[in-house]
């Protein structure tokens, strides 16, 4: 409430009022935009807090206790962490993990641009095509791993049946520790690819025609038009999709899922993926603790190799000069 | 600074405030439940789950709506017969097979508080229960007759410090089936049935060609696998641990010839690298479907060919044995137990007793049904073992053969840790499909149990 000081002109007094007025009007205006943000980042940060955050945090709490499985904590400060150092199964599934990232990655990146440039044209029933391509995506993942790990069996499968006409039957693609990897990465790309060749296809869809006509009137050849006009152009889509593909090859449900289908972690541990072997430490042997922490790193070494490519690309900009 | 500027400025620290006392309230109850949340979770889940009805809950893989329609009907029938009698209702929960071994669904409701009040488990599952403190004591709710009943080395398995902590419903000896059209196809008569492990590879090797392989053993890794292949050790005298001590028997010859067994099975290219049907447990996508001539599998599968491949003509034969060996076959099976944090554990540990461990007739009865009829069993007590034979339930065909040849001299399945079971595991692995000389991986499993028998203090590993 404000004062009226003696001896003050009252039109003074009111446009003093009026202005108080105002400022307080464009503050309202101010608190009802940071009110209608709020409003609208709620619910998902809501959701990202409670089924997100609070279980991040909960899990990284847990990797410093032992865990029974049946509701006994003991706090046990940095044993689980110290234990993975010295555990042979899960530095063995670290280095399976990283060759499967590795192959897994620049597979994606290779085959979804590949097949993008192939179904980039209209031709007649190129939707047909596409959709093919995708189809495997819209299936369950232990259907897909059924069906394939029924295909691949020793042989009589259809597979080992098809490449003994070409004289290369009679191997074990799931049983063999020296094939299998090879052969859950191959299951993998052909579910996933349809999902980046997607993405591709929206980011080549994005480049205009107008700069292959011009260099095609310079004389530029299709590996130059790849070069310098689809690669340079498609850098946001290539960030995404390494990044994306980069997240989905560590911790990705296409790991777990189909490990735990087709192969349990076997033959002799060859196809034992991080994802994996935390599953088991926590369900298999009820060592809830230990696995909470083996996530936390895995999260952690995920969040390095996040920021990596982030550096490597400038953040997606590529920009190098 | 202009007098718009002035004003907002304890306005945005006045947001700014606000948006910092959020933060640390968020950060509060963030971190009150990251230091407390371990504890305080299944607290919570605890009293959520005492509010659910009162019926206690019984997780298992065959009712209501199991595959089998006779298991399912025992299962539905038994809780039914309880529930008439009773004050406190039984109900049946079902978990599919593949959930409930291996899986996810019980690990997950111990862990958060949730546990059913009655299930079943394997011997391989013991300890991880009972050391977890989560099986109740059956024995003050058993007359010393029952508890005698039981064969003591079916019993075994379920008993620590003389106290009873699970009631068997069945025991489930491996055997060797043989599909005896592909028998007969390789020119072989019965004088060819094989009793040691060199005669079982020659064998296969004649039963195997370009469509079909000719022994069949376990290759996916797990707990089934190492069950399998535990009685192939025994033969050759090894033991996981050597009795009375910290030390391992995994490096004794007769488990390094176990494990090479195996492996020249699977080198010849007598036996696959996988199998069918989700494993080598399975008898009709195997030997049903002409995928391998032998299969190594237990005597659940007399009922599943029954059902599933009735065209079948199957012979079966006992574990063949290792030069100079001595037979042995490893002996499966679920037991009921109840669980000693769920809603009333004295009622549930009556409900075992009472379905499957008085000595009245109708808990008898109910045991010669399961086994030779709902099931196809050998029976885990003497009473039960009598009366089925009384009514004709072992008299002919395979159950017979198991009753007379097979079942004698076997071994109940042994119980260990998750960790020792990993080990074994990868031994197995290592040798089999890596190519891994067996003495080494045997000795490698030998030190890590060894390893870790120095600080185990849980329940005796049998």
């Amino acid at each position: 409430m404000s004062v009226l000081s003696a001896g003050q002109p009252a039109d003074k007094q009111a446009g003093r009022r009026l202005a108080t007025v105002t400022r307080q009007r464009r503050l309202s205006q101010t608190k009802r935009e940071w009110l209608a943000a709020y409003l609208f980042l709620l619910p998902d940060l809501l959701g990202l807090l409670i089924f997100i955050g609070l279980p991040m945090v909960l899990s990284l709490s847990l990797g410093f206790f032992t865990v029974s499985g049946f509701g006994q904590y003991t706090f046990t400060g940095l044993a689980n962490y110290q234990k993975m150092l010295v555990d042979p199964l899960f530095i063995g599934s670290l280095q399976t993990t990283a060759k499967y990232v590795i192959v897994l990655v620049p597979g994606l990146y290779v085959v979804g641009l590949g097949l993008a440039l192939l179904v980039k044209r209209p031709i007649p029933l190129i939707g047909l095509f596409r959709g093919m391509l995708f189809l495997p995506n819209v299936i369950s993942l232990v259907v897909i791993g059924l069906i394939w790990k029924f295909l691949l069996v020793d042989r009589i499968g259809v597979v080992n049946t098809l490449f003994s006409k070409i004289g290369l039957g009679g191997r074990s693609w799931l049983g063999d520790p020296n094939l299998t990897l090879w052969t859950l990465l191959a299951v993998t790309i052909w579910f996933l690819m349809g999902f980046y060749m997607l993405i591709f296809l929206a980011g080549l869809q994005e480049i205009p025609r107008e700069y292959y006509d011009a260099a095609r009137i310079d004389g530029a050849g299709p590996w130059r038009s790849f070069r310098d006009i689809t690669l340079p152009l498609l850098k946001p889509t290539s960030f995404f999709v390494l990044l994306v593909s980069l997240v989905a090859a560590v911790t990705g449900p296409q790991g777990f899922d189909l490990v735990y289908v087709m192969t349990k972690g076997g033959p002799a541990n060859s196809t034992n993926l991080t994802t994996f072997y935390i599953y088991q430490q926590a369900f298999l042997f009820s060592n809830f603790g230990y696995a909470a922490a083996m996530a936390s790193v895995l999260v952690f070494a995920l969040l390095v190799l996040t920021g990596v490519l982030f550096a490597l690309t400038k953040g997606g900009r590529f920009d190098f000069d | 600074m202009t007098a718009d500027q002035q004003t907002a400025g304890p306005q945005r620290q006045s947001v700014g405030l606000n948006r910092r006392s959020l933060i640390k309230v968020g950060a509060g109850a963030a971190g009150g439940l990251g230091l407390f949340g371990p504890s305080a979770l299944p607290l919570i889940s605890r009293r959520s789950a005492a509010a659910q009805g009162d019926a206690l809950t019984f997780w298992q893989f065959y009712a209501p709506g199991g595959r089998v329609q006779t298991q399912t009907t025992w299962f539905e029938d038994c809780v039914a017969g309880w529930n008439a009698q009773n004050e406190r209702q039984v109900e049946l929960v079902y978990v599919p097979n593949s959930d409930y071994m291996d899986g996810t669904k019980l690990p997950t409701a111990f862990a958060s508080g949730q546990g059913p009040d009655l299930f079943i488990i394997s011997p391989g599952d013991f300890l991880r229960y009972f050391n977890g403190g989560v099986l109740q004591d059956l024995t003050p709710f058993m007359e010393k007759e029952a508890i005698d009943d039981f064969f003591p080395d079916v019993l075994a398995s379920r008993i620590v410090d003389g106290k009873v902590y699970g009631l068997p419903m069945e025991v489930e000896p491996m055997a060797m089936y043989y599909d005896k059209a592909a028998w007969d196809e390789a020119g072989l008569t019965d004088s060819d049935i094989p009793e040691t492990w060199e005669q079982l590879l020659e064998v296969g090797k004649r039963l195997t060609n370009d469509q079909r392989f000719g022994v069949l053993f376990e290759t996916n890794p797990g707990y089934y696998q190492n069950f399998t292949w535990y009685p192939f050790m025994w033969q050759g005298g090894a033991e996981i641990q050597v009795p009375e001590s910290n030390k391992s028997g995994m490096r004794d010859p007769g488990a390094v010839a176990a494990l090479k067994f195996w492996q020249d099975a699977v080198n010849q290219g007598v036996s696959p690298r996988t199998e069918l049907g989700g494993g080598a447990w399975n008898g009709p996508a195997n030997l049903g479907t002409g995928y391998c001539a032998i299969q190594n599998i237990g005597i659940w599968s007399i009922s599943e060919l029954r059902q599933d491949a009735p065209d079948l003509e199957y012979g079966i034969f006992k574990l063949p044995v290792p030069e100079g060996g001595t037979y042995t076959t490893d002996m499966g099976g679920w037991a009921f137990v109840a669980n000693s944090q769920g809603k009333d554990p004295e009622a549930a540990a009556q409900f075992i007793v009472w379905a499957l461990g008085s000595m009245s007739d109708d808990s008898i009865q109910r045991g010669v049904d399961w086994c030779t009829k709902a099931k196809s069993d050998m029976t885990p007590r003497k009473s039960v073992q009598d009366l089925a034979v009384e009514q004709g339930g072992f008299e002919s065909g395979p159950l017979k053969l198991f009753a007379e040849e097979i079942f004698p001299g076997g071994r109940g399945e042994p119980r260990v840790t998750p960790e020792i079971y990993k080990s074994i595991s990868d031994a197995i692995q290592a040798a089999m499909l890596n190519g891994v000389d067996p003495e080494q991986a045997a000795e490698q499993a030998a030190t890590e149990i060894e390893a870790y028998l120095a600080t185990y203090t849980g329940a005796p590993i049998l």
